[in-house]
Order: C-alpha cells, then structure tokens, then sequence
C-alpha cells in the first residue's frame, strides 16, 4: 500500500470546498526545514566546502583543492587510529548493551518482586550517565592514577594483589578507557532496555510458563526476540555517541600513551585546534560520518522489515 | 530622641552598606561598578581575582580595585579560560579572525607568533615607553615584536623549569644526566617513585623536556622556520636527549607512570604525599610548595638548574604569559595596556613570584632579592624560549606522541624520531 493511497482527505470549511484540492503542507513544514536548515544542514554543508579546500585557523585565503582528501587520507597514523577507534567503540558498544540489558533485567525482576533498592540502582546507574565526560575522565583518572596513593591500586595493595599499571601500559590503557566509557554510558542502555522489557506482552510470558519454559529458555524465545528493534536502534545510538566520544578520554589520557588511546574524534580535534589545520579536521569529519552512516546501514538491515517502515 | 534614633539607623544602614558596596566592585565576572559607561572584556587565566590560592586571589582583588579606581567610569568584563590552554588559545585565535576576540586577553607566550601572523592584534607600542620596552629581556622583546617593528602583547612574566629535590633523601644537587640518574635510584632505594617529569600528551612534556636537548646545542628548526630538529647536525643530540629519558625509565630511576603525567599538580602531590624526593618543575612551584607544605616539611625542599649530558652543557625552557589587545577601539587598546602595566608589570610579578621579564624589576621588589627568586634569575641566562614559528605546536605535538612511544617501549627511539620527524615535516609543507 503505497502513502498516497492512505493519505486522509482534508476538508478545511470555506477553503478545501471552494477550490477543492488538499493544500499545499509546505507552509506548515517551512518552520521545521528552516530551523534543520540552519542550525543542522548548514555546518554540515559548510564542513563538506572546507574539505574541499586548505583552509587553517592561522589565517590566509583558502583555496579550493582535492590535495586535503589525499593528504589527510594517506596519513600514516591514520589506520592505526581507525583500529583504536574501532577497539574503542567495539568494547564500548559491547559492554554498554551487555550491562544495560543485565541492570534493566534486574529492575524489572527487582520491580516485580518489590524488593528494596530498585530505585537506588537505577538512580545510581543514572547519575554516571549525567556526568559531564571531562568530569568523568577526571574521577577516572584519579582512580586508575599509579601513584602510590591512587584510588585503584590502593584497594588492591589492600588486598595483597600487585598494582596495575592502568594507564601506562600500552596493552592495558585502552580497556581502561573503555572501562570508564561503559561506566558512563550504561545507564542510557539501561533507560532504553528498561522501556523496551516493559512493552512486552505478559501474555507471551505467560504462554511460555504454560509451555513449562525455563527462565533461560523464556530469556532466549522471548525476551531476546522481543527485545531485538530495541537493541538495534540502542546500538546504533550508541555507536555514533561512542564514535563521537572525546571528551572524555581527552581528559583521561589526551589520546597517549603516544597514539595508544587516540580515537578519530579526538585526532580531529588535536588536528583542528592543535594544529590548526581546519581543513583536514573537515576531511577526517566526514570520515567519521561516513563510518558511522555505514555502521548504521548495518545495523538498520538487521531490523525488522515491518520496523524499518 | 525619635531623631536621633533615626539618624542611627541611618547611619547603622549606611555603615552595613559599605562592606556589600566594596565587595560588589568585584564579582566573579566582573571589575567596577556595573552601571559604568565604559566596559573592556578582559580573558584571562587564573592569574587574577579567581586564582585557586586564596592568597594570590585577594591580593589580585585589591590590584584589580585599586586598578578600577584609577579608571573612573570604566568597568571590566572578565572571562575565565580553562585549563586546557592549547585549545582555548585556538579558539581565541578562530574568534579573532570572525572580528569576535575579547577586547584584551592573557595570550601564552608560545602561541604569541600566531596571533602576530594573523594580524589580529593591535599596537601597544604607543602606551610604553622605549625605556620600558629597552628593559625586557631580548628574547621577551624579540617576542613581542612584530615585523613592522611594533610591540603586540606585552610579556610580563617569564618562568624556568628546574630540578627539585628533597635534601634529606638527595643531598648534592645533580649536574649532569648520570648525576640525576645516579640520584634518582638512590632514592628509590629509599623507598621513592625515583624520578618525576611529564610525560603524557601534554605542552609540558616537551617544553621540560627540551632543556637536555638545547643544553647540547641542538636546535628545533632553522633561520627559515624549517622543522631540523632530526637533520644530520641535530638528530644525535636529539635521540641522545630521548635516549636519557628512556634509560631512566628502563633503569627504574623513574616509574612508569611519568607517562600518563600530565599536570604539575601530579608532581606537587608526589612531593606533599611524600612518595616522591626528585622532580623537573616549574620555577612557580617553589612558591606553591611553600604554602601547601608545614615549614619544617618546605625546608628540606631545594631545587637546581636542569642537569645536563656534562655539567657544561645545561639549559632550560622559559615561556610565560602575556596580555594583547583585539580591540579596534583607541580607548579599549590604551586601557589593556594600562591593565598590563598597573596590574600585571611588576606587581602581580610580586604578588606570585612570578619571575619578571624586565631586569630592573628584580632590584624593584624585594621579594625577588631572595636566594631562591636570585637563582632562579641567574639560571634565566640558560633559558630559552621556544621557537616563534607556526610550525612550533605541531613539532611539540610530535614529541609527544614519541615520547609516549619510547617511554613505553612501543617503539625504538630511532623510529619513534624518524616517524615524529617525517609527520613534522609533512605538517610543515601543508602551511
């Protein structure tokens, strides 16, 4: 059935009878296409001109050119900071979905027995979520910092076990970051999962104990399919904020040690305001989008064909 | 009765204004009376009335009232910047050039250059005197100079990285490299982290950092700007300078962790937890040790020149900051400079020990005649500042990375050089 044939008719009194044809909806989304217009659409279209072009914060005409694609393109450090940013997203992504669906599976259990500190976990979960990402990589920072009186390795000297070398250690310091970015972003997958286990029918729960389903089998026929659009638009929501992650790490590490914990956003950044070269920030912006379009082209033809419509 | 009782009340009333008027002069974001006529925005650092040290904080409220109450009918607008310097420096820079700067703003001396070659700047020479300009320091001068001869920003305060060590644990000040080493483990053996320094992706890794590399005569780039720092005639000095560090590292004379150090805050709480005896900081922080330790605790506290690869060849990095005027307003540019002349030239040097950039200031002050501020002075003739060139971030920002690297043990110093040297290059042809 296509959209035209269940357009409704509209009938405005004294103006659809005399001319008698469906106004134009143009007016009433002009508001809309000028505010996306401008506030989205134009930097958008204003980052694709600069990559076409060698313009830096340093001043000079600009000059069009196709030499910044080519240039920023075959950097060397490029393929490396695709891969962290990849290790990045991928553990973050992962153990965000992972814990958010396991703290909301336990809500809504904790809800249904009405057992004590449901709230308080939803509310502590809730309250990394609104830390701000420079604050968060400052209270991470003081816990992973390897003085001899860092939060961490206190705890474990306590515990007799050897410290950890958190930030330090090339091999390490990635899941460190990571760490601290599934610490912050959970709660929102929690939100979302959370929302989603309450949509499903308690009828199909019930139909599953009639059939003498386990807890296991009732997670993996039906929660888990029930669940599936959820997760998918959760992932893709994630993934581009992950993507887009910066300030977090930039306050936790600054990317280092050498590039070990640099993702794209924040080599952009280092590249826009560091170097100044705006230019080659616009070009590695457009990487980013195009990477995170891809992604959720992916994601998206995984969902149900009724979901996408 | 009735009469006098009011009169009291008058007068009481009056009385309890007065604390609230003189306190409202200055707010967090603002300096004068906020009816005034006339308003210069002023960015600034902490270095004014909202310093964290609580001493500096009230002695800045008094230059900055005394300071408005020689300016009638004026008001200051102040915006604070972040800690993050590089990048509140360049987006000042980007609100420079779309005509939206600050009237008058704190502009680090190492990105002075490029504000000088966007031409966002406007003239003070008129509102110093050549005596004053002839006083500052040649390479302070030379700074602040455009090509066109005039002055754009002037540099008030100048500082130095040195070496601190507690005496108790360390007790001769290390000269060279093999000294500092050698000092270092000794006090790991007495149960210190040994040797602190910055070492994350951080401005002060590299300007702490390249003291061991010009102390050997080894120069970041040519007459012309070019990156050499890794050319035949610099490259052995350089990888020796990396190669000092690394052995550090390697040797346990430092831990690990100076790679994810990136604050000098990190250093002060190694030496306050007392888990540290040995550190490279700046000139400034001999003052903040002083006020966050007990006496007893500060006087086992010292500090020498940088060590170098032999006793004869030491250096260090000098920078400091500066006040510029953006104003296209007369008025505004001559009220910047007369903020950077009776605020910050001279007085603010002696309110925080902030080493001046004019000789005839230390003789001015007392505070700068003391043993400490004197050696300080004399280790200033080594210093150098670092190059005035739009290439400089970038090589900056590539000895970083490599430090990383080498500090590690994720590359060879030799690769980790030619790969930061190669990416400088590269940046250096695409401006």
């Amino acid at each position: 059935m296509s959209a035209r044939a269940v357009r409704p008719k509209l009938s405005f009194p004294g103006v659809a009878g005399r001319h008698n044809r469906v106004p134009s909806p143009y007016p009433w989304l002009m508001p809309v296409i000028l505010v996306m217009g401008l506030f989205y659409l134009y930097p958008v279209v204003d980052v694709f001109r600069y990559a076409f072009t060698d313009l830096t914060l340093l001043g000079g005409e600009g000059h069009y050119t196709l030499s910044t694609f080519a240039n920023v393109l075959t950097r060397p450090e490029l393929l490396q900071i695709v891969w962290v940013t990849f290790v990045f997203t991928a553990g973050s992504v992962v153990g965000q979905q992972l814990i958010g669906l396991a703290m909301a599976l336990v809500v809504v259990r904790s809800e249904k027995r009405n057992l004590f500190g449901t709230t308080i976990l939803r509310t502590t979960a809730l309250v990394a979520w609104v830390v701000p990402g420079i604050a968060g990589g400052i209270i991470w920072k003081m816990l992973f910092n390897e003085a001899p009186f860092g939060g961490l390795n206190s705890l474990l000297r306590l515990l007799g076990m050897a410290p950890v070398q958190w930030l330090s250690d090339p091999d390490v310091v990635m899941w460190s970051v990571v760490l601290s970015n599934v610490w912050r972003g959970t709660a929102f997958s929690m939100v979302v999962m959370y929302a989603a286990l309450k949509a499903i029918d308690p009828s199909l729960y019930e139909a599953a104990e009639v059939d003498g389903a386990s807890a296991r089998q009732k997670l993996f026929f039906v929660t888990l399919p029930q669940l599936r659009p959820a997760i998918l638009v959760n992932m893709i929501l994630i993934t581009i904020q992950t993507l887009n992650t910066f300030d977090a790490i930039i306050s936790l590490t600054g990317g280092g040690p050498g590039r070990a914990t640099e993702v794209l956003s924040l080599y952009t950044f280092n590249v826009v305001f560091r170097n100044y070269d705006l230019a080659a920030g616009s070009v590695l912006s457009i990487l980013m989008l195009v990477i995170s379009l891809g992604l959720a082209l992916v994601y998206a033809s995984f969902l149900p064909k009724d979901e996408k419509a | 009765m009735k009469k006098s009782m009011l009169a009291a009340l008058a007068a009481a009333t009056a009385l309890g204004c007065l604390p609230a008027l003189a306190e409202d002069l200055i707010t967090s974001d603002r300096v004068g009376p906020s009816d005034a006529p006339k308003k210069m925005v002023f960015r600034m650092t902490g270095d004014g009335p909202s310093s964290t040290d609580p001493t500096w904080a009230a002695g800045y409220a008094k230059l900055y009232t005394d300071f408005i109450n020689n300016h009638p009918g004026w008001q200051l607008e102040l915006q604070m910047m972040t800690g993050d310097i590089s990048q509140e420096q360049a987006r000042m820079l980007e609100q420079a050039k779309a005509g939206h700067a600050p009237d008058c703003a704190a502009v680090d001396s190492f990105v002075l250059p490029l504000f000088k070659e966007a031409g966002v700047l406007k003239s003070l020479s008129p509102y110093f005197t050549k005596e004053e300009i002839d006083q500052l320091f040649p390479f302070v001068r030379d700074g602040v100079t455009g090509k066109d001869g005039q002055v754009y920003a002037w540099w008030w305060s100048t500082d130095l990285r040195v070496l601190y060590r507690n005496t108790e644990i360390v007790p001769n000040a290390p000269e060279t490299w093999a000294d500092a080493k050698a000092a270092a483990l000794q006090s790991v053996e007495a149960g210190m982290e040994g040797i602190l320094f910055n070492g994350s992706r951080y401005e002060g890794t590299t300007f702490d950092w390249l003291g061991n590399f010009w102390g050997q005569g080894g120069k970041l780039v040519d007459d012309a700007g070019k990156p050499v720092f890794a050319d035949a005639d610099n490259r052995d000095k350089f990888v020796k300078a990396v190669n000092y560090y690394r052995d550090l590292v390697e040797s346990g004379a430092a831990p690990k962790r100076v790679t994810t150090i990136g604050n000098y805050d990190d250093l002060n709480a190694a030496a306050l937890a007392g888990t540290s005896a040995l550190f490279v900081g700046g000139n400034w922080q001999y003052r903040q040790l002083q006020n966050a330790m007990e006496p007893e605790e500060f006087a086992k506290w010292s500090f020498s020149m940088l060590p170098g690869i032999t006793a004869d060849e030491r250096s260090t990095g000098t920078g400091g900051w500066t006040v510029a005027a953006f104003s296209s307003e007369p008025e505004k540019v001559e009220m910047c400079a007369a903020l950077a002349r009776e605020v910050y030239m001279g007085p603010a040097n002696a309110l925080q020990e902030q080493l001046p950039t004019r000789a005839d200031l230390y003789d001015k002050y007392d505070v700068f005649k003391s043993e400490a501020n004197q050696t300080f002075a004399k280790a200033l003739k080594v210093g150098q500042a670092r190059p005035g060139v739009l290439i400089y971030p970038e090589i900056s920002n590539q000895i970083q990375i490599m430090m990383g690297k080498v500090l590690t043990g994720a590359a060879t110093t030799d690769a980790a050089v030619d790969d930061a040297f190669k990416a400088t290059l590269d940046a250096y042809a695409r401006l």
